[in-house]
């Protein structure tokens, strides 16, 4: 390793660290204009890209020169940010921190399914708008355009940085975001400052966009995903600083760089035999970067002044759920029988996603924690399950249950974060831990399953198969067998029913008033602490358990089965049907990509499930604005009751007491009477 | 009589500002005690020190056995109980849940048989009483934000009291509440202290604290400046001098217009 080699891979991180630290920029003048936690930043940047590769390459049917296609772009990314505006920040202006960040996670999946559905899923190399060429320095070839992408966003930086200093739009930007209501007295409109930093958000992402194309392919994944060392930028700066944030994106920008460096020499860690570093380190130091982060920095960020609601949507108890799972039990053991083998897969993967969703109604519904790693904890318990058969013979039902607690022991430490750092930074925290446990974790080739896959064996007791490749098929007929359906269902229905009694249940009170106000119920004494962790390890299992059935289910799995994607698809869908019921985790399932609905829209429409994705994250963002407890909070157990008319305190009745008197004779006052006061 | 609370050189500091200065409090058994002072005098500061939520210097005592230094919900498993300013309920749960919540803690037991076998849990007792004491019964299966401002703080006093405390601590109780309804609810204190659960009442209705309570600590300036029963408070000149300043008069006739009231019916009775 030489320090001339050090230094040229520092500076060729230039280009990336300063992508990372504009689309940085994006989340903080979202947070300071309209107080949003934006992840869909970089899929903005995405949008434009794909728009100047579409208007260069001539696929709208007309081939643009640069200059025009640079001009076009930045129209679109300022028309895009009019739209993001309107859609998803102000209509839910008064709405928790929790869901508006939510909202820009509907727009994100609309954005990436409306990408993969135009252009394909394969990357488009991008003519590039700077200057090609490279210049000697410390013995290395350094591309101009890096010193370009960092000059040009260094001086977007003191742009802003100038801007929220010294002019009254930067001030009245800090005023409304330090105190709506006063900012309204004193004529300054909070509705009109969110819009102009919205537009300001959407063309410097325009800007990231049109400089990706000099340095990377432009696909539906590298942008969106790279908010995720953009948020840790951001928390940096405590999502107020644009400097600190521009120089902890350049830096994390260069560590990556340095890594990639790092992974050519033969001390490096290596997956899969010499000359294959171990995939994932990179994901792994931005988790770790983004948890310090978040420890040292997320109590200096600073509280909003805006006029919102809080509140989550309402769990309320469940009212008969033995009588629903029979009912609907019966009824889908019936489908699983009868259907035809795309439809029953179909079915079966939503009863997978219904288990998974399950471990979002206690964590969420319950705990009022929400995790995006949820699905990562399946993956955990799918690839023990693989590992334990092929490394060690472990078949079923040990394989399972060891996954499983697995996934519980993994989840618990993942809850840790948890005790510090809740609503918008925990999801923040395990999106990163998401992305690193899929990059990391299942992309490893020991113990995860490669770029090929891991083999299952199919579950079978006493020499009795009853795995998805079970020779009974039902009347469908074809694969998977409905014997692993009926047993999906039957633990479904088993695990629903338990969710259910933990609802009702002295622990799940105990749950709700964490969840309500961890203050008052420590006052209370409860153990908040446990409380959650209790909550982590019990969500965490059940996640356990739905990633051992799709591992079952498919007999091989890889580590795009429970990936980013799809853990970011389940929130939306758990949160546009009800992430806090029983029934509303079921509705969610059905539609799920991949689910029963996904199959009949492929079959009777022939829509592939990126439809289903870009019309989800729209509904996600019109449940939020319209229904913010989801559908099914609704239609199972009716719209809030009204508030009850009011009485005076003058009535009130006080009773001898028994229980509550220390020994002392009961009070003596009867109704319309009290007893004196003594003084 | 014996100590019920203990509060020894109590001192908070939040950065360089000394919220709380050395406070010393008793609290004995069937005593209504009133802490009250101005604004920004400490008092809010000195129930979070002894239920755990800031962290403080100096010894506290519940019952004779020291509980600085331990965590807010170890405490409260001492019976210690409180109400908060703000009411502070838990929105997602009934009132009944609420309650309830209060009054007993799961175990591993009570856990898995509630959730394994479906068994709803235990009604207790104590939060059945508690309601049943403030006339909740009725709003029982309601949800919080269902309920009236007066109502709802009648749930968070229940809630204290369904936890069977050892010492109640109430942070103004009668913040936002009528006068007629402020002097109901002195009454039903004043009974719940008879009943044998003593309070630490902070307030700033003077009438309510003057009319009701059996001894009374002023703090000021995160201090304590004056001690004593409602009689020597009230002519305190150094409480009239820091503390009531310019509305003494005011103050001292609604504290004699609670009295009076309490006496006539009193009579009646």
């Amino acid at each position: 390793m030489s320090l001339n080699q050090v230094l040229v891979f520092l500076l060729l991180g230039l280009g990336s660290g300063g992508l990372i630290a504009g689309i940085g920029m994006g989340v903080v003048l979202s947070y300071r204009g309209a107080g949003v936690i934006n992840i869909s930043v970089g899929a903005i940047a995405m949008l434009a890209g794909f728009c100047y590769w579409a208007l260069r390459t001539g696929d709208f049917g007309i081939t643009f020169a640069a200059p025009w296609a640079v001009t076009l772009t930045l129209i679109f990314a300022i028309v895009l940010g009019l739209f993001f505006e309107g859609f998803c920040v102000r209509p839910l202006r008064r709405a928790s921190p929790l869901a508006k960040l939510v909202a820009t996670l509907g727009f994100l999946l609309s954005a990436q399914a409306a990408v993969i559905l135009a252009f394909g899923e394969s990357a488009r190399p991008q003519p590039a708008i700077l200057p090609g060429g490279t210049v000697l320095l410390f013995g290395g070839a350094v591309q101009i355009n890096r010193f370009w992408i960092f000059g040009i966003l260094l001086a977007i930086t003191l742009l802003f940085a100038g801007i929220f200093r010294w002019t009254k739009f930067g001030l009245g930007t800090r005023a409304a975001a330090e105190n709506e209501a006063n900012a309204t007295l004193f004529g300054l409109s909070p509705n009109r400052l969110s819009l102009v930093n919205t537009v300001a958000m959407s063309l410097t992402m325009g800007i990231v966009g049109l400089l990706a194309a000099s340095i990377q392919s432009v696909d539906s994944q590298t942008l969106p995903l790279m908010v995720v060392p953009a948020l840790a930028a951001a928390m940096f700066g405590s999502f107020t600083s644009f400097g600190i944030t521009f120089v902890a994106g350049l830096l994390i920008g260069m560590a990556e760089s340095l890594l990639t460096y790092f992974e050519t020499f033969s001390w490096f860690p290596t997956s899969g035999g010499p000359g294959n570093p171990i995939p994932g380190v990179q994901e792994l130091m931005i988790f770790v970067i983004l948890v310090i982060a978040m420890l040292f920095r997320a109590s200096r960020i600073p509280g909003r002044g805006d006029i919102i609601d809080r509140r989550l949507p309402a769990a309320p108890r469940p009212k008969a759920p033995m009588k629903g799972a029979i009912r609907w039990g019966a009824l889908a053991a019936f489908a699983i029988w009868a259907l035809p083998y795309g439809f029953r897969e179909g079915l079966i993967y939503s009863l997978i996603a219904t288990i998974s969703l399950f471990s979002l109604v206690v964590i969420t519904g319950y705990v009022g924690q929400l995790s995006v790693v949820q699905i990562s904890l399946g993956g955990v318990a799918g690839f023990t399950v693989s590992h334990l058969f092929t490394n060690f013979g472990i078949a079923f039902p040990w394989a399972g249950i060891i996954g499983v607690i697995f996934a519980i022991v993994i989840g618990v430490i993942s809850g840790f974060p948890a005790l510090r750092v809740r609503g918008v930074g925990l999801v923040v925290v395990t999106l990163a831990a998401t992305d690193a446990i899929q990059n990391f974790g299942f992309g490893n080739t020991t113990w995860g399953a490669g770029n090929t896959g891991a083999a299952v064996p199919s579950p079978s007791i006493f020499g009795f198969n009853f795995g998805s490749n079970a020779t009974f098929h039902g009347l469908g007929g074809g694969e998977p067998s409905p014997l692993f359906g009926w047993f999906t269902l039957l633990l479904t229905i088993i695990i629903g029913l338990l969710i259910c009694n933990l609802r009702r249940s002295g622990l799940g009170q105990e749950m709700l008033a964490v969840r309500a106000n961890e203050r008052a119920a420590a006052a209370t004494g409860i153990n908040v602490r446990n409380v959650k962790l209790i909550g982590f390890a019990i969500a965490s299992g059940i996640a356990g358990v739905s990633g051992v059935l799709l591992a079952y289910s498919y007999g091989s799995i890889t580590a795009d089965s429970y990936g980013t994607l799809v853990a970011l698809n389940f929130i939306a869908f758990g949160y546009i049907i009800g992430i806090t019921t029983v029934p509303g985790a079921v509705q969610a399932a059905v539609g799920v990509p991949g689910g029963l609905f996904a199959f009949a829209l492929l079959d009777w429409f022939g829509l592939q499930g990126n439809w289903l994705s870009f019309v989800g994250g729209f509904l996600l963002v019109l449940t939020l604005i319209h229904r913010p407890g989801g559908v099914a909070l609704d239609i199972f157990y009716g719209p809030p009751k009204k508030p009850f008319k009011e009485r005076p305190l003058g009535r009130m009745i006080f009773r001898p007491s028994p229980v509550l008197a220390n020994g002392a004779a009961g009070a003596d006052v009867t109704e319309g009477t009290t007893a004196g006061v003594s003084s | 009589m014996t100590t019920v609370l203990s509060a020894q050189g109590v001192s908070v500091s939040f950065g360089a500002v000394r919220a709380l200065d050395g406070v010393d409090l008793e609290v004995q058994s069937d005593q209504l005690v009133g802490l009250i002072g101005p604004n920004g005098a400490g008092k809010t500061t000195f129930i979070d020190a002894v239920t755990g939520f800031v962290p403080s210097r100096g010894e506290i005592t519940l019952g004779g056995r020291r509980i600085s230094g331990m965590a807010p919900h170890d405490r409260a498993r001492l019976r210690l109980a409180r109400t908060w300013q703000t009411i502070e309920l838990f929105d997602d749960l009934s009132v009944r849940e609420n309650l309830s919540v209060s009054s007993r803690r799961s175990t591993m037991v009570s856990t898995v048989s509630e959730v394994l076998f479906g068994r709803p849990p235990r009604a207790e007792a104590l939060a059945e009483e508690a309601m049943h004491l403030l006339e909740l019964d009725e709003d029982a299966e309601r949800m919080p934000n269902e309920l009236p401002q007066g109502r709802r703080k009648l749930v968070g006093i229940a809630r204290a009291l369904a936890s069977k405390p050892q010492l109640l601590l109430m942070d103004e109780p009668a913040a936002g509440l009528a006068t007629n309804e402020s002097l109901e609810l002195g009454r039903i204190l004043r009974n719940v202290v008879d009943s044998g659960l003593p309070i630490l009442l902070v307030d700033h209705d003077m009438g309510l604290v003057l009319g009701i309570c059996d001894y009374i600590y002023v703090l000021d300036f995160g201090k304590i400046i004056a001690q004593g029963t409602a009689e020597e408070i009230r002519h305190n000149p150094q409480v009239l001098a820091a503390y009531l300043g310019g509305s003494t008069s005011e103050a001292v006739a609604t504290a004699e217009a609670a009295e009076e009231a309490a006496e006539s019916e009193h009579a009646a009775k």
